[in-house]
């Protein structure tokens, strides 16, 4: 049994204090619904253990200056939501190039543009993966609780630190302000990771070469090491790569995630895993589908709920494994199909249709839903 | 008076500017003959002779690809 | 090689990108010799956007960190932040600095962060092939104001000192031994320190704008039009003639963000009694 405390937090509350036991001490940030609890949070509590909080003058600058901090030896996060997510996607394909480890956490809220600022939505599904320019690669993670959103803090700066790569939370507004209990354990409880660091002085440290882990050793600035970090397709010593460079540059830092995810994929189920309809889900509809199972249960309808953790890079194969048996599937999501659309690539069975079950408009899907729509859609 | 020893020109980095020759008041350079690693012509000390060691040529190339030899003490006025 | 580039410079790396004539070859070694002078190169930590001035950071043999168009300075928040200590120069263009990374500069200078930003004026978007920029004059003819820019060009001086900056230079490639020392003073000051240096770009303001894509010709231009001025109370004079006022324009001491912040921690901590994070 771990030993810790338990706290009654919101989501983004359990972000905060996930963090900092995480080690982060850099966190730059800019106000906005659902997401200004975490730099509030940040800005109350990184003082206190030397750490430091900037309220930017806007994403673009929160995210590059974590960037910054990142290559100045520090953990650090910055949070947003969907306007400001859009405006930080540019400094994500950054992250990815400079292969900084950080953390980005995004709220959903109602889309497009300033959409719904106070109702949950989970339409940035595509842009955590795809929303910078270029082939690039991270990874995502979706909590649907508090405690979740605590334990998945952790797990990215972990992430982030052994893949050097910004790790994504998408969260949402339910998660983000729901207020629940969450288990913080003592420090030496949690598992923390750090980056390599070079194992050889300057004269013999090649900075973008790597081991047979794809993820080359990262010195701090101001180390001794004097190492040029651009934005550009590199090759080994850093220097604008030519094509066979650019290209080995791009193959790797794509393949250091791509090629490992059954190292990290999480994708679980609750209910009857022999269920022949199950339901997919991410983030807080999760906890409705759960509860839809235990309605169902009691109506004597056998319901299993697949809910994804890691959803970028896509977990086909755990996916595939978790949805065996199943002849009817729902996936469930606050958008128009995006997670369906990731079910289908993967299933591609003509006998099964994927069904979507798509709450927008801000109103958060009841369990009863789920089953009124297995009725419904017969 | 000081006076070079000879000017070098790095063939590896002059591109032929001729701001050298551009800033010298003492009309040491011209365009010389020979072509740098880069393909340029490279200027020409045609007459170090003039050559005060101001070092302006120096401090305005844009490659840092010259470098003016000062002759040692005791080989001449200072 | 001069030896202050077998000092400093990254060789594996060379010979620069620049053009033949280029100002930023000149604005290397005025910073180097300042920053030999200084003995303060290990403990440079330098950043950049992009554009033609931001490769002076990639090649000198310091920590670079060469970001995305515009966002130098916040990545120089980021390793100030993270390292007080380290000397953080930013390497920024007349575009990169003045359109898309304005914001960060009033930002960082209204915040009086301790780092040095140095401007490279080309009057021109160079790297691109000869778009106009914010500090093109009006009436400029260039890639993209084919018919004459209508538009007054941004004093990048007079922005920094408004938006709270704490030394604010200008000299020119015209002028290295006063650019040294500019650097010198800029990267001694505790503050927010910024420096803009004329610049000239031969291939394509030369050509374009002025008539001649000649390096000395470009480089006459910039000791004909550009007029140092002792007392920043003539800055208008300069212009009104149709030139660019040099000098050290202003010293001053502010409180520094830096420093104001880790007197804010110790504050709180105290506040909170024993301190910790509870």
């Amino acid at each position: 049994m771990k030993k810790g405390r338990i706290k009654v937090m919101q989501g983004n509350e359990a972000c905060v204090e996930a963090a900092l036991l995480a080690g982060c001490r850099f966190f730059a940030g800019y106000p906005i619904t659902p997401a200004s609890e975490i730099l509030e949070g940040m800005a109350r509590r990184l003082p206190l253990v030397d750490g430091f909080c900037l309220q930017a003058e806007d994403e673009i600058a929160a995210l590059v200056s974590v960037v910054g901090a990142s290559w100045g030896g520090a953990k650090a996060m910055t949070a947003t939501s969907g306007p400001g997510f859009c405006l930080m996607m540019e400094a994500v394909g950054l992250a990815a190039s400079v292969e900084a480890p950080c953390v980005i956490v995004n709220v959903q809220r109602g889309g497009p543009a300033s959409g719904q600022s106070t109702s949950t939505a989970q339409g940035d599904l595509y842009q955590a993966r795809y929303g910078s320019n270029g082939d690039y690669s991270l990874i995502t993670l979706c909590p649907s609780t508090a405690q979740e959103m605590f334990d998945h803090t952790i797990r990215a700066f972990n992430l982030a630190e052994r893949f050097r790569i910004p790790v994504i939370i998408l969260s949402d507004e339910v998660v983000a302000h729901i207020r629940e209990k969450v288990f913080i354990p003592e420090p030496d409880g949690l598992e923390i990771a750090e980056r390599k660091k070079p194992a050889v002085p300057m004269e013999k440290f090649v900075p973008f070469q790597a081991g047979e882990d794809d993820v080359p050793p990262m010195p701090a600035f101001n180390t001794g090491y004097k190492i040029p970090v651009i934005s550009q397709a590199k090759s080994l010593n850093g220097n604008r790569g030519n094509a066979r460079e650019a290209e080995a540059f791009i193959r790797r830092i794509c393949r250091k995630v791509d090629a490992r995810i059954a190292e990290f994929a999480d994708v679980r189920t609750y209910g009857d895993e022999k269920a022949q309809t199950a339901f997919v889900s991410f983030g807080s509809v999760s906890r409705a589908a759960r509860s839809a199972v235990d309605m169902g249960r009691e109506r004597g309808l056998p319901l299993r709920s697949v809910e994804v953790k890691t959803i970028w890079p896509f977990p086909d194969d755990l996916l595939e494994k978790k949805l065996e048996g199943a002849k009817r599937i729902v996936v469930a999501e606050m958008n128009l199909g995006m997670l369906r659309n990731e079910v289908q690539r993967v299933l591609r069975d003509p006998e099964i249709e994927i069904e979507l079950f798509s709450k927008i408009g801000g109103l958060y899907p009841l369990p009863q839903e789920f089953l009124r729509f297995l009725e419904e859609k017969r | 008076m000081k006076g070079a020893e000879r000017i070098e020109i790095d063939r590896r980095y002059c591109k032929g500017c001729m701001l050298c020759q551009y800033v010298c008041k003492y009309e040491v350079f011209e365009v010389g003959q020979e072509r740098s690693a880069l393909d340029y012509l490279m200027p020409r000390a045609a007459k170090l002779e003039n050559c005060r060691v101001c070092r302006l040529c120096e401090s305005h190339c844009p490659d840092m690809a010259l470098v003016v030899v000062a002759k040692k003490k005791g080989k001449g006025k200072e | 090689m001069n030896p202050l580039g077998e000092k400093y410079l990254r060789k594996d790396f060379l010979p620069f990108l620049f053009c033949p004539g280029c100002g930023n070859g000149m604005i290397t070694q005025a910073f180097l010799q300042a920053v030999d002078d200084l003995g303060i190169f290990d403990d440079l930590a330098l950043t950049a956007g992009i554009g033609c001035s931001a490769w002076i950071a990639v090649y000198m043999h310091a920590d670079v960190l060469k970001v995305l168009h515009g966002r130098a300075i916040p990545a120089a928040i980021g390793l100030k932040a993270t390292n007080p200590s380290r000397k953080v120069v930013t390497f920024t263009g007349d575009g990169d600095g003045l359109a898309i990374g304005g914001l960060h500069l009033l930002h960082a200078a209204r915040r009086n962060i301790d780092m040095t930003v140095i401007l490279v004026n080309n009057q021109i978007y160079a790297m691109t092939g000869g778009q106009v920029a914010p500090s093109t004059q009006a009436g400029s003819r260039t890639q993209t104001t084919p018919y004459g820019s209508v538009e007054k060009p941004l004093d990048g001086c007079r922005v920094a000192t408004a938006a709270g900056a704490t030394l604010v230079s200008r000299w020119s490639t015209a002028h290295p031994k006063q650019l040294t020392r500019a650097f010198k003073k800029a990267l001694n000051h505790r503050g927010f320190s910024f420096v803009e240096v004329l610049s000239q770009c031969p291939v394509q303001t030369g050509r374009y704008i002025l008539g001649s894509g000649s390096p000395s010709f470009n480089l006459q231009w910039l000791r004909d039009h550009c007029v140092p001025v002792e007392d920043p109370a003539r800055m208008g004079e300069v212009e009104a003639q149709g030139k660019v006022p040099l000098g050290d324009f202003l010293e001053i001491q502010n409180p520094e963000f830096m420093e104001e912040v880790q007197r804010m921690n110790r504050e709180a901590k105290e506040a909170r009694g024993k301190g910790g994070d509870r």
